[in-house]
């Protein structure tokens, strides 16, 4: 169990920039922006590490990796536990990732209080890291809550002009959630009678001894939490006002990260912990993840608003994610998984490119825009490659989770497939449809002789689209981290 | 051993005794001196308290000494250190407010001292005569200390409203302490194991028997009352506003936390042992078995009455106070779950709520030393103003609200636990969602500070405001705990546990 404490670097190297930056002069903004860089690019560097030597002798126990362990609060069984394991590696990974390309893209897009922004964003970085590295439920809510307040001032200090709205939306529906949440695990504790926080021990013990009725209330309390994370219609409201107003490097971050909290504490919490109420309400999951997929591609077709269509495409795709894990089959499961990653990099992507194209025409009016390929041909190039792998092109990252998702639903129901392939035709029209308006046609007069993306632009742009690409082509790239967790889950369910 | 016990109050006494004389010979800045005197008898009496600690936790001071109107046991200790610290931290805040304010600073500094003194008189004794007096001493100390502001009409409303309902409290908790020595036949406080037998009837131990437990359960109620009165329960806290907003800021800072500390200390002394103790039968057993309930009533009530009403609060002041009385409605519950985690959570509550509340009026009273008002719209644009005294108050405020890792989370994360082990998931579902209530409150003040722009250029040019060494220090301090506490939960929550265990 001891070794280099990966997990813990990962996590806790950006609160340590956060504390740097905050104790800097204010006007130093040339410093703050090496110290964020340089302080999110070590939990990548690292993310890299333990990627390199993934089958190779890292420390394993309870089937998790690098697992560290220290006891904090034992009169009640709480206990610093780390681990990741083939579910959280990825995210890790994507978090890493992310986190650093998004200080990248704020380096010229953030023009005030550039020291809060970053420490910020840092500790945003931290809460993330910890909530997928967590193995004891009290340290998984800590750091799910972390997330929560830098997130608020990110958007309601640097977002756009209702970003007051959408940053008190954002919190109280997460706050409310996660504490319904923390009523669940206190009754997962308490049913138990474990005298632990452990995720694995509940997770072994919670079938048995708790009584069946009980562990479908602790399931719903749980789904609170998680849903709104998602988010599962109906509790969507408060995503397309929050990435809409957040600034870009942030709808990055809320996209790409963020919202695989939500399907994460599914993967990693309900269904492993309590599998008999997860089969109870497959119908649920099912039914919501369909109105997710087809309710989110028909409001996106809606709008006119491009950072708007974005958001509710996200909506979109999380339904996927719901439909696989109600299908419940491996390559379901997997599938899900697959999607939380692919769309994590897709999302991303289209959330940089809609705030490049604003940064460019101060618009983001579909019908505002026309012409874009003429005026700035690499930006649209990349927007249209990303807006192909958000439809489903084979090739493409989006395509294999889709296909996984479907394939494995295929075996439980016919009908929920079809259904959903409804919802992919109406997520290919409208990004077609898309395209078609902002893209292509008579470039506007007032639009010529706009600049194309700059070379740091293009530095964030290329590793998402090559990771897009290398998943879309090979996916045995990711698989080799989901199989083992997706046969897994399987198992707890008594299935296949 | 006696008297090395009441070494802190005995230092509290006589350093506010001295404060007096010294004051007669104090003149102009030189009046800071009874300031000073009086943060060194205080933190004098804190080491005296912390010596005892660990002779407490092995259970050697459990008393009774003099006829059982002094104990010490872990309990006691416990809270003179909470006490001690408190006064400390609130004189640290007072110097420079009151010399700012001309209010007499030799008055203003022996009344607090008083006041601590009778605060730790009520968590120190089993005794319901020493209990009340304690009580009074701090009640008495109190009302001068609301309306020392002579110049301001409000300061006397403060005054006049908090000593009217303070004498009414006071008359109903004498009246219940009446019956309840009619119903126990003894001034002295049972514990629990000892309650039990005489309950029973024929205990081994020469415990007497309880003459009267009906008398004893009416009397119960009466006390409910009047502590409810005393802590600002719902309905009992219509005076806390007034006397919250109209008392200078520093007393209105010791106000929230450390009279009404105090009374939920002489609160679980007095209830402790009826709650956690087994269920008798009879009508009397059902009488006081009803405890619970109403404590449960009384802690729905008076968080959502709380946190709704200060959701339209404009004055700083007086939102701190509707705050202060959500809080109270928090703590309840760990009453109403009636297990011994829920007295160790009300215990570990009382500190993180200390900590974090201070920390809160720390912020208020730094800026309003340097001419910010106490309107929830003066903060507006104060994070490019004051960002050190913005992100304090944030931290602050997080804590209140709740959320990790602030000690503000760990005490409602103890306080959810007893509940739902108790099987009372309802009540922590309540919590949750007075909690999502509370966040609006805090939040206009948190957007006032960030999200707005600062209205008028000139507030901008009014340049950086500086904390003087003292308020600084006492800021510093409440934050450091406020992280702290959450971090140290393990000690911290295992010594309320011990404390409580011994009620």
């Amino acid at each position: 169990m001891s070794g280099f404490p990966y997990l813990t670097l990962m996590t806790f190297v950006p609160l340590a920039g956060t504390i740097l930056i905050l104790l800097l002069p204010r006007d130093r903004v040339e410093t703050i922006k090496r110290v964020a860089a340089l302080f999110s690019l070590v939990p990548l560097v690292l993310a890299f590490a333990v990627w390199a030597q993934w089958d190779q002798a890292l420390p394993r126990a309870y089937g998790m990796v690098l697992l560290e362990h220290a006891e904090w609060i034992p009169s009640l069984g709480i206990s610093y536990t780390m681990g990741t394991d083939g579910l959280s590696f990825p995210l890790v990974f994507l978090t890493a990732l992310l986190t650093f390309l998004a200080v990248v893209a704020s380096w010229h897009m953030i023009s005030h209080r550039q020291k809060d922004f970053f420490a910020l964003l840092l500790l945003l970085e931290t809460g993330m890291m910890g909530v997928f590295l967590a193995l004891d439920y009290v340290v998984f809510y800590v750091f799910w809550e972390l997330v929560l307040v830098p997130m608020y001032f990110l958007i309601g200090i640097w977002g756009g002009p209702r970003r007051e709205y959408a940053a008190i939306k954002f919190f109280i529906y997460t706050l409310v959630g996660s504490v319904v949440m923390l009523v669940g695990i206190l009754a997962l504790y308490f049913g138990t009678g474990a005298e632990t926080f452990n995720m694995m021990e509940i997770a072994a013990a919670a079938e048995s001894r708790i009584p069946a009725r009980t562990q479908l209330w602790i399931f719903l309390a749980l789904y609170l939490g998680f849903a709104v994370k998602v988010p599962v219609f109906p509790f969507h409201t408060w995503l397309p006002d929050a990435h809409v107003e957040a600034p870009t490097p942030i709808s990055v971050v809320l996209a790409a990260i963020l919202l695989k909290m939500g399907t994460y504490g599914f993967l990693r919490i309900s269904y492993p912990t309590l599998p008999d109420a997860a089969k109870h309400f497959v119908v649920m999951f099912a039914a919501l993840g369909l109105v997710n997929i087809i309710y989110g591609a028909l409001t996106a077709m809606a709008q006119k608003d491009l950072k708007k269509l974005v958001a509710y495409s996200s909506i979109s795709h999380m339904g996927f994610v719901l439909l696989g894990l109600a299908a419940g089959t491996p390559l379901a499961i997997a599938g899900a998984m697959y999607m939380n990653i692919s769309h994590g990099l897709i999302s991303g992507m289209l959330f940089l490119m809609v705030g490049a194209i604003y940064d460019r025409t101060h618009t983001r009016e579909i019908p505002a825009l026309r012409g874009l390929y003429v005026t700035v041909p690499v930006i649209a190039t990349v927007l249209a490659f990303t807006a192909f792998a958000n439809l489903g092109l084979p090739g493409l990252a989006g395509f294999i989770a889709e296909f996984f998702v479907l394939a494995g639903t295929f075996p439980v129901s016919v009908t929920w497939v079809a259904m959903a392939v409804v919802g992919m035709l109406v997520v290919a029209g409208f990004n077609l449809w898309m395209m078609q308006r902002i893209l292509m046609g008579e470039p506007k007069q007032e639009y010529a002789g706009l600049p194309d993306a700059r070379p740091i632009e293009l530095f964030t742009y290329v590793p998402v689209v090559a990771l897009i690409l290398v998943l879309g082509v090979a996916p045995g790239v990711l698989m080799r981290f989901l199989n083992g967790p997706a046969l897994e889950i399987v198992q707890r369910l008594g299935g296949m | 051993m006696e008297w090395n016990l009441v070494l802190p109050e005995l230092i509290v006494t006589g350093t506010g005794l001295g404060v007096l004389l010294l004051d007669l010979f104090l003149t102009g800045g030189g009046r800071r001196a009874a300031g000073y005197t009086g943060l060194a008898g205080l933190a004098a009496a804190l080491v005296a308290a912390l010596r005892l600690m660990p002779a407490a936790g092995r259970g050697e001071l459990a008393g009774p000494f003099w006829q059982g109107m002094v104990v010490g046991d872990q309990f006691a200790v416990l809270f003179k250190v909470l006490f001690l610290a408190v006064g400390l931290v609130v004189l640290m805040l007072a110097v420079d407010f009151v010399e700012r304010r001309r209010m007499p600073a030799g008055e203003f500094t022996a009344l607090i001292l008083f006041a601590v003194l009778g605060m730790m008189l009520m968590a120190g004794s089993r005794d319901l005569i020493v209990i009340y007096l304690g009580l009074e001493t701090t009640a008495v100390a109190s009302y001068v200390l609301a309306g020392l502001l002579r110049d301001d009409v409000r300061s006397g409303e403060a005054a006049i409203k908090y000593f009217l309902t303070g004498a009414l409290a006071s008359a109903v908790i004498l009246f219940g302490m009446s019956l309840v020595f009619g119903g126990l036949g003894s001034t002295g406080l049972p514990n629990a194991s000892a309650l039990a037998e005489a309950l029973a009837g024929a205990g081994p131990s020469a415990a007497p028997a309880v003459p009267s437990p009906l008398l004893l359960a009416v009397g119960l109620v009466l006390l409910v009352a009047g502590f409810g009165f005393k802590v600002a329960l719902v309905p009992f806290h219509f005076w806390a506003p007034d006397a919250y907003e109209g008392a200078p800021t520093p007393v209105t800072a010791f106000f929230s936390v450390g009279p009404k500390a105090a009374a939920f200390a002489a609160i679980l002394r007095v209830f402790a042992p009826f709650l956690v103790m087994v269920p008798v039968s009879g009508v009397e057993g059902k009488a006081l078995a009803l405890l619970p309930s109403i404590f449960a009533v009384l802690a729905v009530l008076t968080m959502t009455v709380g946190n709704l009403v200060a959701l339209v609060q404009r004055n700083i002041k007086r939102m701190l106070a509707y705050s202060s009385i959500a809080h109270a409605g928090y703590i309840l519950v760990g009453l109403a779950v009636a297990t011994p985690r829920g007295l160790a959570a009300v215990t570990y509550y009382l500190l993180a709520y200390a900590a974090m509340n201070l920390g809160a009026f720390a912020v208020v009273i730094w800026l309003n030393n340097h001419g910010t008002g106490d309107e929830v719209d003066d903060y507006v644009g104060l994070s490019q103003r004051a960002p050190l005294a913005a992100a304090a108050l944030v931290v602050a405020f997080i804590s209140l609200i709740g959320i990790p890792p602030t000690a503000g989370f760990f005490g409602k994360f103890y306080l959810f636990m007893a509940a739902v082990e108790a099987n009372m998931a309802w009540l922590a579902v309540l919590m949750v969602v007075n909690t999502a209530i509370s966040v609006g409150y805090y939040y206009a003040v948190v957007r006032n500070m960030y999200l707005q722009p600062a209205a008028e250029p000139g507030a901008r040019a009014a340049g950086p405001v500086p904390a003087t060494p003292l308020v600084g220090t006492a800021l510093s301090v409440t934050l450091v705990a406020v992280l702290a506490l959450g971090l140290l939960f393990e000690p911290l929550a295992r010594l309320a546990g011990l404390a409580c265990g011994g009620l």
